[in-house]
């Protein structure tokens, strides 16, 4: 019975990952877009997003199975419920990418953003997002917590980027409607960063059983 | 071991009792009989006497505790019954014993109702007046004996099991201790039933060849780790499962991970789609190729899927690391396109030349001229042939004649090549140090020093200095190139050793040459292990040293 228990939680592990591989690929494909100023990208994208949608549900599924039948307690009660509340961010983690892929599309290949630190911003999501997926393949609490760090990071590139757009707005106000891209792209950033911190509370509060208010 | 024991002892005892009581119930049933008969008769007797003197009185007296006792007067009525009604009786005249008495005198029978499972005996006697006497008495039948022989054989029986079941345990017990405390590490040291004796040979043997299998088991298991400790290519082994059955340390270094991820699944290593997305296809397809970049380092994965008869039992990855490969590619590509492009430039100016000469277009007093261009652009052609003919030269690696060739001699006759050159830019040439002996090849080394020289005085300021300096020490030899010429840019410093490759990218013509020479001297420097060190400052002038080991 147990054995049969850890095959499924193993399995569940397993979805997981493959579902943070997939949230892995649909930022890395936008941050590589932005910086070659691809409008095709959204194509690419949207079949990821898609998939990591049909992760979710599978997932939910298979938590929802493990908890009815096997009534799990502990340790494996917290690596579920963790996992449930998890997909949730990868979720909107990939809807994310697929939003910025649209707004590139937009864009028009234009390239004005050189005065945004989006590329640094992209490079520090990507960073934050492997490392909360490395922190729960391998269930390691001291990264785990050196990602809730890092997200003032990326609010600070956030902060900045407003303040940029704002002067570029003010010198140029034809600018306006690209500066607002802009700076949507850079709010999705920082939400993906938001999300990544979220799933490095999930990992603290499966392994410790504390769950940290941010 | 126990329980068959008892069960044994209890079989036994069960069939002695069966065939006693069976044999019991036999003997002692004849035995009742013939008893009872004789006492039967001699009762008869007795009443025949006490009829015959007293007549039915005696009868009347007797009550109806003693044996049935019957009357029968010669026609076979009832005179008299002590148990029964006699006028309920019928007539007896056909009963067997009533017969036989009446012709013999005495007669006896044996009736047997089954309803009652019981014996009926009949004794008769004839008496003096032709009337008959009866007793009859009933006896039990061996049904009824065995019946009631029942009840003390149940007690038996259940005695006889309890006493089984403790005899059965102590003699199990008796039986298994020496069993018990045979030592198997040592079987051949017992002695134990002499039974056992093969059974514990057979054991000492198989301890043995199990040991001796193990040991050779775990001495393959070594030598395997051992080849694939260091294999410079990753390997790691999958099941079926995508578990991670065996990691080498190349592959650990690549994955960034430890023995720990033994028994992990693989994506918690590596959770590329392209990888996850090939151990597919090799499972469904048996062979699968990636390349993925990984660490700033390209590597290549093959990934190659088990097949036995049971089906797929696992996955073999094995990563190369192909960044040299392709970079090497990447050279080979730019150093065809770099060698059609210099080998092109100046035959278009031979050809353009030409051809105004041959349509008359060149004015007589310019004809030298263009004459001169002609052969300046051939010769070129011909310096860059010799160049690369000597580069591929070198990367063929071929064996060469190695001499003993003193440094110092050798940069002498260099700048002595040299010097027409220098006196026209005014620059002036400097050499000191001592022998710098070493064994190398003359040609080759002549190649380095004139390249480096060359090099010194082309990129120089007119009116500035060379110095040259050859050093040796007990294992090594080397030379030093300063000058005090243009120097080079910090971002070209690592890249002035390629082929055709240029700080001045208009591949001007003025300065001459190839763009070979210094990729000619790196080749030259390692096919001798030498080291090259290269420190310019832009406008400062460049220095050059190289260090060559003696032999």
């Amino acid at each position: 019975m147990r054995s049969r228990f850890d095959e499924q939680l193993m399995l569940l592990n397993k979805e997981m990952i493959e579902m943070g591989a997939l949230c892995e690929d649909a930022i890395e494909l936008v941050a590589k877009a932005l910086e070659t100023n691809n409008a095709e990208i959204y194509k690419k994208v949207r079949p990821i997003s898609l998939e990591i949608d049909q992760k979710e549900k599978d997932i939910e599924a298979r938590c929802m199975k493990l908890l009815l039948q096997q009534q799990p307690v502990a340790r494996d009660l917290r690596q579920i419920s963790a996992a449930l509340k998890m997909i949730t961010d990868m979720e909107r983690i990939g809807d994310q990418a697929e939003d910025i892929a649209e707004i590139i599309g937009y864009l028009n290949g234009e390239n004005r953003n050189g005065s945004v630190p989006l590329q640094e911003m992209a490079k520090a999501t990507i960073k934050m997002v492997t490392e909360s997926i490395d922190a729960y393949v391998n269930k390691d609490v001291a990264l785990a917590e050196a990602i809730l760090k890092e997200d003032d990071i990326i609010d600070e590139y956030f902060m900045e980027s407003k303040r940029r757009l704002i002067k570029m707005v003010a010198e140029n106000p034809e600018n306006g409607e690209y500066a607002l891209d802009l700076l949507m792209v850079a709010k999705y950033f920082e939400r993906i960063g938001d999300h990544a911190t979220n799933i490095a509370e999930w990992v603290i509060f499966s392994v410790t059983g504390v769950h940290e208010e941010a | 071991m126990k329980k068959k024991i008892f069960q044994s002892i209890l079989n036994v005892t069960v069939v002695i009792l069966f065939v006693s009581l069976m044999l019991i119930t036999g003997v002692l049933h004849n035995y009742f009989q013939k008893i009872q008969n004789q006492q039967l008769k001699e009762e008869l007797t007795l009443a025949a006497l006490g009829v015959e003197q007293r007549g039915i009185s005696y009868l009347s007296g007797l009550g109806k505790q003693n044996n049935r006792i019957t009357w029968i007067a010669s026609d076979g009525d009832i005179l008299f019954d002590n148990q029964a009604d006699i006028t309920k009786m019928e007539n007896h005249s056909d009963r067997e014993e009533f017969i036989e008495a009446i012709e013999t005198g005495v007669g006896s029978s044996l009736r047997h109702s089954y309803t009652l499972t019981k014996n009926t005996f009949y004794e008769a006697k004839l008496l003096s007046d032709g009337s008959v006497l009866r007793i009859s008495m009933y006896q039990k039948s061996v049904l009824a004996l065995l019946w009631g022989l029942i009840q003390p054989f149940g007690i038996i029986l259940i005695l006889a099991i309890v006493v089984a079941y403790f005899i059965a345990e102590r003699i199990a017990k008796q039986i298994m201790e020496p069993l018990d405390e045979i030592d198997l590490e040592h079987p051949l040291r017992e002695e134990s039933y002499e039974e056992l004796a093969p059974f514990l040979k057979r054991i000492h043997y198989q301890k043995k060849q199990i040991r001796w299998q193990l040991e050779e088991l775990n001495q393959k298991k070594l030598e395997f780790e051992q080849v694939i400790s260091h294999m410079k290519e990753g390997l790691v082994l999958l099941d079926a499962k995508d578990q991670i059955i065996s990691i080498n340390p190349a592959a650990m270094e690549l994955f960034q991970t430890t023995l720990e991820c033994i028994g992990n699944d693989f994506l918690s290593v590596e959770r590329k789609q392209k990888l996850t997305q090939t151990i597919e296809k090799a499972r469904e397809e048996g062979w699968g190729q990636v390349r993925i970049e990984k660490n700033n380092r390209e590597y290549q994965f093959d990934v190659t899927s088990i097949h036995t008869e049971k089906g797929i039992i696992g996955s073999v990855i094995l990563a190369f690391d192909i960044t040299e490969q392709r970079n090497a590619e990447k050279m080979r590509r730019e150093f065809s396109a770099n060698v059609s492009h210099e080998l092109k430039t100046p035959l278009q100016s031979i050809i353009g030349s030409a051809e105004l000469l041959q349509n008359n277009l060149v004015k007589n007093e310019d004809v030298p001229r263009f004459i001169g261009h002609i052969h300046t652009e051939a010769s070129r052609l011909v310096v860059l042939i010799e160049d690369v003919i000597r580069l591929s030269e070198l990367d063929e690696e071929q064996k060469m004649e190695k001499d003993e060739i003193s440094l110092y001699q050798i940069t002498a006759e260099v700048l002595e090549s040299l010097k027409d050159k220098a006196t026209i830019r005014k620059i002036r040439l400097n050499l000191e140090g001592n022998e710098g002996r070493m064994t190398g090849v003359y040609r080759l080394l002549y190649e380095v020093v004139y390249n480096l020289c060359e090099n010194a005085i082309k990129y120089n300021v007119d009116g500035g200095n060379v110095s040259v300096t050859i050093k040796e020490t007990e294992k090594e030899a080397g030379i030093i190139v300063e000058d005090t010429g243009i120097g080079i840019p910090v971002e070209h410093q690592n890249r002035v050793f390629e082929r055709f490759y240029r700080v001045d990218k208009s591949h001007s013509k003025k300065s001459g040459g190839t763009g070979l020479g210094l990729s000619i001297v790196k080749h030259a420097v390692s096919y001798h292990n030498g080291t090259i060190e290269l420190t310019s400052e832009e406008g400062n002038g460049t220095k050059v040293e190289i260090l060559f080991p003696k032999s």
